[in-house]
């Protein structure tokens, strides 16, 4: 018998290869098989600290037509906002002429995230899936209401009608939601369970969000901001029903989008987990005066290394007291 | 011995065997298991006493802010047209030992505190209240907790503390609501709170404490419907030494039991921005 020498023995790197081949292969298989950890009453375990940062936007860029980026166009377009990120750091040397634009929040001020949305393997261009276009699909009355409202938000004459994240309500863009959406910072959530409540702690601004599960509606004249939740289990997805929002939450506003959802519009969130480290956050809108189709929406939720600080704004509200006093100033 | 006094002496000895077994039930109460065999904590609390008003032994008066009246105090100005609704009723005190021991420069400032409470109290600018205030604010808290996570949600302000269940080492920066980490000791919940900075008050009598405040909260289940509430503060730069508070935390339950949203940060931009409007109001 012929003892097996060196060359019999596969080498290191093809042991590797193979290794990895077969995770990749197997992946599918073991993916489906995840089961979600279950809390001590038998219902799935959400909990953890998650973050939705993305650089997909809610709607699709007109010069995209598909839901599903290649892997090169994804590339192009990770490595073209990384760049833009950088640009906004480079500040003009020497003095800057008076009456000249200042600039904003640099860098260090921003956590939107660094990569395109993957959903079930796919990387996504918008947020919404449906529909196909992946726009708002906007009736025309509901382009009246944010014509309407971003006509108003011209005036400084009373705290009233400026955005409800420069008066330190809720934080902006719909980040408390329902719907949750990525913003410019602070994309982060703790989701906390007990028997009968999912709480989902908004980082901006300190919002808790608890859900009753199987519970009852609020009284009508009772409207919370970010709505009044009601949710159940169905297998391993919570379910919340979202209604009897705030008439103040109805315009929803950030840097890269702007919604508006009337105070009896009605959102469905559904949270599955997916992995230790995934949960897929979709969401639909049905809101008929406002849009001509109920509109649907996939985020990934991605667990976050780390612990959420107090966004305390109100506190610190310098900016509204700012911008009050200039106008006035102005006058 | 007459009818009379026997029938006194076994009202008296019923009276003493009633005392004896509320004082026994409550020592001995085991309270009902919940998550890792812990007690269940699970539930809506509130404080009824009236430490909000004032930690210490108080008369009920007229109102928080007065001003010299040609007789005794009356209302301030700003706040005559509450009337009965802006009363402050009297309160046994939950300072153990009755007076919090300040350092003689801090009790000058509590008591300027008081003379500026509508000025100076962060509850009427609807600022984060703080640990421990934000217990015994007159509005209930939610508890969630399991194996995992113990968090606290407030409905004043919509003040929120997640509990750290592993020390995850000294705060990186003072906050409203500082940091909390909470150990058990046998069925009682302790809390370690610190990394809090000097913005928030304790009541609204001006009781006030520096950034160097450390709180022991110790959270004991004394029946299915109470639990003793015991606050330590050490303060080496307001108060002589470490002192205690001490109430009863009740758990609502039906309707009251559902947390209500209490987010005041727009009830007060009248007061904060008012002057600011294009045209004020008078």
């Amino acid at each position: 018998m012929k003892a097996p020498g060196p060359m019999h023995r596969p080498g290191s790197a093809t042991i590797a290869i193979a290794l990895v081949l077969g995770f990749v292969l197997a992946l599918p298989a073991w993916a489906e098989q995840w089961q979600s950890p279950q809390m001590s009453w038998g219902v799935p375990d959400l909990q953890g600290t998650w973050t939705n940062a993305t650089i997909t936007g809610l709607v699709r860029f007109d010069e995209i037509e598909d839901l599903v980026l290649t892997p090169e166009a994804a590339s192009q377009l990770e490595e073209g906002t990384a760049d833009f990120f950088e640009s906004i750091d480079e500040v003009p040397e020497g003095e800057l002429a008076a009456g000249e634009n200042v600039g904003g929040y640099n860098t260090f001020w921003m956590d939107p995230g660094r990569r395109l949305a993957r959903v079930r393997g796919e990387i996504r261009s918008s947020l919404i899936v449906e529909p196909e276009d992946g726009k708002l699909p906007y009736s025309w009355r509901g382009y009246y209401r944010i014509a309407k409202r971003l006509w108003g938000l011209r005036s400084f004459d009373n705290p009233e009608t400026r955005l409800l994240g420069e008066r330190c309500i809720l934080g902006f863009g719909s980040t408390g939601g329902p719907p949750m959406l990525p913003v410019l910072y602070n994309n982060h959530y703790q989701i906390v369970q007990s028997p009968g409540f999912v709480m989902i702690l908004v980082e901006m601004n300190h919002d808790a969000r608890i859900i009753r599960i199987e519970g009852e509606r609020l009284p009508g004249v009772i409207r919370p901001w970010l709505g009044d939740s009601i949710g159940h289990w169905e297998g391993e997805t919570l379910v919340v029903e979202t209604t009897q929002f705030n008439p103040g939450q109805n315009f929803r506003a950030s840097l890269r989008h702007f919604i508006y959802l009337s105070s009896d519009a009605m959102v469905t969130e559904r949270f599955t987990r997916l992995s230790e480290r995934e949960i897929l956050y979709e969401f639909s809108v049905d809101d008929p005066t406002t849009y001509n189709q109920v509109w649907r929406a996939e985020i990934p939720m991605l667990a976050a290394d780390g612990q959420i600080y107090e966004y305390a704004c109100h506190e610190g509200n310098y900016s509204l007291t700012g911008m009050l006093s200039a106008e006035r100033d102005e006058e | 011995m007459t009818r009379l006094s026997r029938s006194i002496g076994a009202l008296l000895v019923c009276a003493l065997f009633m005392t004896l077994s509320v004082a026994e039930d409550t020592s001995t109460f085991v309270a009902p298991r919940g998550p890792g065999g812990k007690p269940d904590l699970n539930g809506t609390w509130r404080a009824m006493s009236r430490a909000n008003f004032d930690l210490e032994a108080h008369a009920a008066k007229s109102a928080m802010a007065l001003r010299e009246g040609p007789i005794e105090p009356v209302p301030a100005k700003e706040v005559v047209a509450l009337g009965t609704v802006g009363a402050v009723p009297a309160g046994m005190g939950v300072v153990v030992g009755d007076k919090i021991p300040y350092q003689p420069k801090a009790l000058s400032k509590k008591r300027e505190n008081q003379k500026n409470w509508l000025a100076l109290d962060p509850e009427i600018k609807c600022y984060q209240p703080g640990i421990p205030r934000a217990t015994y604010m007159p509005y209930p808290f939610q508890i969630l907790h399991n194996e995992d996570a113990l968090f606290f949600a407030y409905e004043y302000a919509g003040a929120v503390r997640n509990i750290h269940l592993v020390d995850p080492g000294p705060a990186p920066i003072d906050s409203w609501m500082g940091q909390s980490v909470g150990t058990w000791e046998g069925d009682t919940l302790v809390i370690v709170t610190t990394g809090q900075h000097d913005q928030t008050w304790l009541d609204r009598a001006g009781n006030h404490h520096s950034e160097a405040l450390r709180v022991v909260e110790r959270f004991t289940p004394t029946s299915s419907h109470t639990m003793r509430y015991e606050a330590t503060l050490e303060d080496e730069n307001i108060f002589t030494r470490a002192w205690t508070m001490r109430m009863t935390l009740y758990r609502l339950v039906g309707a009251d039991a559902h947390l209500q949203q209490f987010n005041c940060v727009p009830f007060v931009e009248e007061l904060l921005y008012g002057h600011l409007r294009k045209n004020p109001l008078e």
